[in-house]
C-alpha cells in the first residue's frame, strides 16, 4: 500500500513539477520574444536618431507580428513608425503598404486608417487636392461669407443716414446738436473698433444692457462708419459753391429742400471714392465681429483651419474676401463715372 | 398808385463798416432801375437785402405794400418766420453773377427745379413753363444740355430762364455780365432788354453804362452805402455826371 501511495505521489510530483518547468518555460519564451522586440524598437529609435531613416524602418519592419513570437503594442507602433517614415522620405506606397499591413491585423485601429486616407490624399496631383480642399470647406465658408455680407448691407445703409445726420448737425447752428455731433465723430474715430464692439456686447451688459451678437455688431459698425463717413459728407456738402445754395434759397427753397435737391446730389461726385474706401474697409472690417461671438467668415475660417489644420481654408476666406472687394471696387467706379457724368463736356 | 417795391432807411453793417446806410427806394411795377457804382459801394448787398439774403439792421421793406422779411419781438426787429421768407421769394427772381446754375440738372430741369419743388407746380405743365421761358431767352435747344456743356452767356440766358419760370412779379440782377467774356455780354443783354419790353419790373446792378442808359426808367448811383445821384438816365448823364466823383467813376469804367 505504502509503496503503490508513494509511486503515485512521486508520479505526481514529477507531473507537477514537470507542468511547472513547462510553464517557465513557457514564460521565458514570451518575454525573450518582449524583450526581443523592445530591443529592436530601441534599435529602431537610435538609428532614425542618426538620420538613417531606411535603416530604421527595416529595423521597425523586423518587429514581429502579435502571436507567439510577437506583441501587440510593439508590433502596432512600430508598423505605425516605419510607416511615418516612409512618408517622411516620400515613398508613398510603401507608407501605405506599411499600414495596410497593420490594418490586416488590426482593421480597426483608427490611427492607421487615418494615416493612410491622408497618404492617398497626399499622393493626388496638387490641383486635385486643392480641388477637394475647395469642395470640402466652401459651403461652410459661404455660409459664414452669407453673414459678412449681411453685416456690409446692413452696415452700408445705417452708416450713411447715421453719417449724413452726424454731418447736418455739425454743419448745422444749433449749438448743442453740433456739440453732440462733435462728440460722436471724436469718440468713435478715436477709438479702434475692436473695443467698441468689446464694450457694446461684453461692457454694455454691465449698465443693464444685454444684446445679442448680431445687433451688437450692427450698432458698433453702424456707429464707427457713421462717424468716418459724417466727416466725409461733412467735408462734401462744404466743398459746394456757396452759390449753390444762394440760388437755391433765391428761388424760395426751404433749407432741407436745398440740401436735398440741390447740395447732396452734388455732393455724390466728390464723397463717393472716399465712401467706396470706407465700405471696402467696411468689408474687411466685418472680421472684427468675430471676436464678439459672431460666426462670419473669418470666423468660419478660423474654425475650419483650427480644425484641420489645412492652410488652404485661409486662402478660401481670403479668395471670398477679394472676390467682395473686387465687386465694390468696380461697382464704385461705375458709379462714380456716373455720378460725375452731368461734369463732362 | 401801390409801388410793388418800398425801401425804407435800409441799414446794413458788416462789423463797423456801413455797407448800406439809409437807403429809400420806391419802385412802379413795371419800373426798371439800374444801380451804378464803383466796387464795395453796397450795390450787391442793398440787391440780396431785398430778397433777404442778406439780413438788414435796421429798415423796412415793403412788399406790394405788405411788410415783409421781419417782425417786431418785444421791440426788436427779427427775420421772419422762414415760410414766409420763402414765400416772398418765390415772387422775386435772382440772377447772379456767377449764374449758379445747378450743375447736376439740365437746362430744363434747371428752369423747372423752383417750379415743381417749391411751387408745387406738376412735373408737364413745369416743363411746358421752362421750355416757353428758354425759348423766351433763346435757349430752348440747349434744354437737354447741362450747364457745363455751355458758354457764359448761354449759362447765364439759362440762369434767367430759370428765374423767370417762378413767374415773379421782381427781378433781380447782380451783376448779370460781370463774368462774361466781352463778346457774350451782348446776348445777356438781349435777353434781359426783352424782357424790360414785356414790362417786367427789375433792378439791374451793372457797370454797364450804355446799357443803364437804354433800359432804365431811373438810374442810381451808389457810394459808400448811399445814393449820391438819381434820375431818368438821359437827365442823369446829361447832368449828373458833372458831379466829380461820378465822373471819375463813369471815367474809369470806359
Amino acid at each position: 500500500m505504502k509503496t503503490k501511495f508513494d509511486s503515485i505521489l512521486r508520479s505526481a510530483v514529477i507531473a507537477a513539477l514537470l507542468v511547472l518547468s513547462l510553464l517557465a518555460l513557457s514564460a521565458q519564451a514570451a518575454s525573450t520574444a518582449t524583450e526581443n522586440a523592445d530591443a529592436l524598437m530601441r534599435k529602431a529609435n537610435d538609428v532614425m536618431v542618426t538620420g538613417d531613416l531606411e535603416a530604421a524602418i527595416t529595423i521597425y519592419l523586423q518587429i514581429p507580428a502579435p502571436g507567439p513570437e510577437g506583441d501587440e503594442g510593439q508590433f502596432a507602433s512600430s508598423r505605425m513608425q516605419a510607416a511615418r517614415l516612409e512618408f517622411a522620405v516620400k515613398d508613398y506606397p510603401a507608407a501605405i503598404a506599411i499600414a495596410e499591413e497593420l490594418l490586416a491585423v488590426y482593421p480597426d485601429n483608427i490611427e492607421a486608417l487615418q494615416f493612410r486616407d491622408s497618404v492617398k490624399e497626399a499622393m493626388l496631383p496638387q490641383w486635385k487636392r486643392l480641388m477637394n480642399d475647395t469642395i470640402k470647406f466652401m459651403p461652410h465658408l459661404l455660409k459664414g461669407s452669407l453673414m459678412t455680407l449681411l453685416l456690409v448691407v446692413f452696415t452700408m445703409i445705417i452708416s450713411p443716414i447715421g453719417g449724413l445726420l452726424i454731418a447736418l448737425g455739425r454743419i448745422g447752428d444749433f449749438k448743442a446738436i453740433n456739440r453732440l455731433c462733435w462728440f460722436i465723430i471724436w469718440l468713435f474715430r478715436g477709438t479702434p473698433l475692436l473695443l467698441q464692439l468689446f464694450f457694446i456686447y461684453y461692457g454694455l451688459p454691465a449698465i443693464g444692457i444685454t444684446l445679442k451678437p448680431i445687433p451688437a455688431a450692427l450698432i458698433g459698425l453702424g456707429l464707427n462708419y457713421s462717424a468716418y463717413l459724417a466727416e466725409i459728407i461733412r467735408s462734401g456738402i462744404q466743398s459746394i459753391d456757396h452759390g449753390q445754395m444762394e440760388a437755391a434759397e433765391a428761388m424760395g427753397m426751404s433749407n432741407w429742400q436745398a440740401m436735398r435737391r440741390i447740395i447732396i446730389p452734388q455732393t455724390y461726385r466728390v464723397i463717393l471714392p472716399p465712401v467706396g474706401n470706407e465700405f471696402i474697409a467696411l468689408i474687411k472690417d466685418t472680421a472684427l465681429v468675430s471676436t464678439i461671438a459672431m460666426v462670419e467668415l473669418m470666423r468660419t475660417a478660423d474654425q475650419l483651419f483650427n480644425a484641420s489644420f489645412n492652410i488652404t481654408v485661409l486662402g478660401l476666406a481670403a479668395v471670398i474676401y477679394l472676390l467682395f472687394t473686387t465687386v465694390f471696387t468696380f461697382t464704385f467706379e461705375r458709379l462714380e463715372e456716373r455720378v460725375g457724368a452731368y461734369e463732362k463736356r | 398808385m401801390q409801388p410793388l417795391l418800398e425801401l425804407k432807411n435800409i441799414v446794413k453793417t458788416f462789423g463797423s463798416h456801413r455797407a448800406v446806410d439809409n437807403i429809400d427806394l420806391t419802385m412802379q411795377t413795371g419800373e426798371k432801375t439800374v444801380i451804378i457804382g464803383p466796387s464795395g459801394s453796397g450795390k450787391s448787398t442793398l440787391l440780396r437785402a431785398i430778397n433777404i439774403l442778406e439780413t438788414i439792421d435796421s429798415g423796412s421793406i415793403l412788399f406790394e405794400g405788405n411788410d415783409v422779411g421781419y417782425r417786431q419781438v418785444k421791440g426788436k426787429q427779427v427775420l421772419d418766420k422762414p415760410k414766409n421768407i420763402c414765400k416772398l421769394r418765390t415772387q422775386i427772381g435772382m440772377v447772379f453773377q456767377h449764374f449758379n446754375l445747378f450743375p447736376h440738372m439740365t437746362v430744363v430741369e434747371n428752369a423747372m427745379e423752383g417750379q415743381v419743388t417749391v411751387l408745387g407746380t406738376p412735373k408737364a405743365e413745369a416743363r411746358a413753363i421752362a421750355m416757353s421761358m428758354l425759348d423766351k431767352v433763346g435757349m430752348s435747344s440747349f434744354a437737354d444740355r447741362f450747364p457745363a456743356s455751355l458758354s457764359g452767356g448761354q449759362k447765364q440766358r439759362a440762369a434767367i430762364a430759370r428765374a423767370l419760370s417762378m413767374k415773379p412779379k421782381l427781378m433781380l440782377f447782380d451783376e448779370p455780365t460781370s463774368a462774361l467774356d466781352p463778346e457774350l455780354v451782348g446776348e445777356v443783354f438781349a435777353a434781359i432788354k426783352q424782357l424790360a419790353d414785356d414790362g417786367m419790373t427789375m433792378i439791374i446792378v451793372t457797370h454797364n453804362m450804355g446799357f443803364a442808359r437804354e433800359v432804365a426808367d431811373q438810374v442810381v448811383f451808389m457810394e459808400n452805402g448811399s445814393f449820391l445821384a438819381k434820375g431818368a438816365p438821359d437827365d442823369f448823364f446829361a447832368k449828373q455826371c458833372k458831379d466829380p466823383r461820378i465822373q471819375s467813376f463813369i471815367d474809369r469804367i470806359f
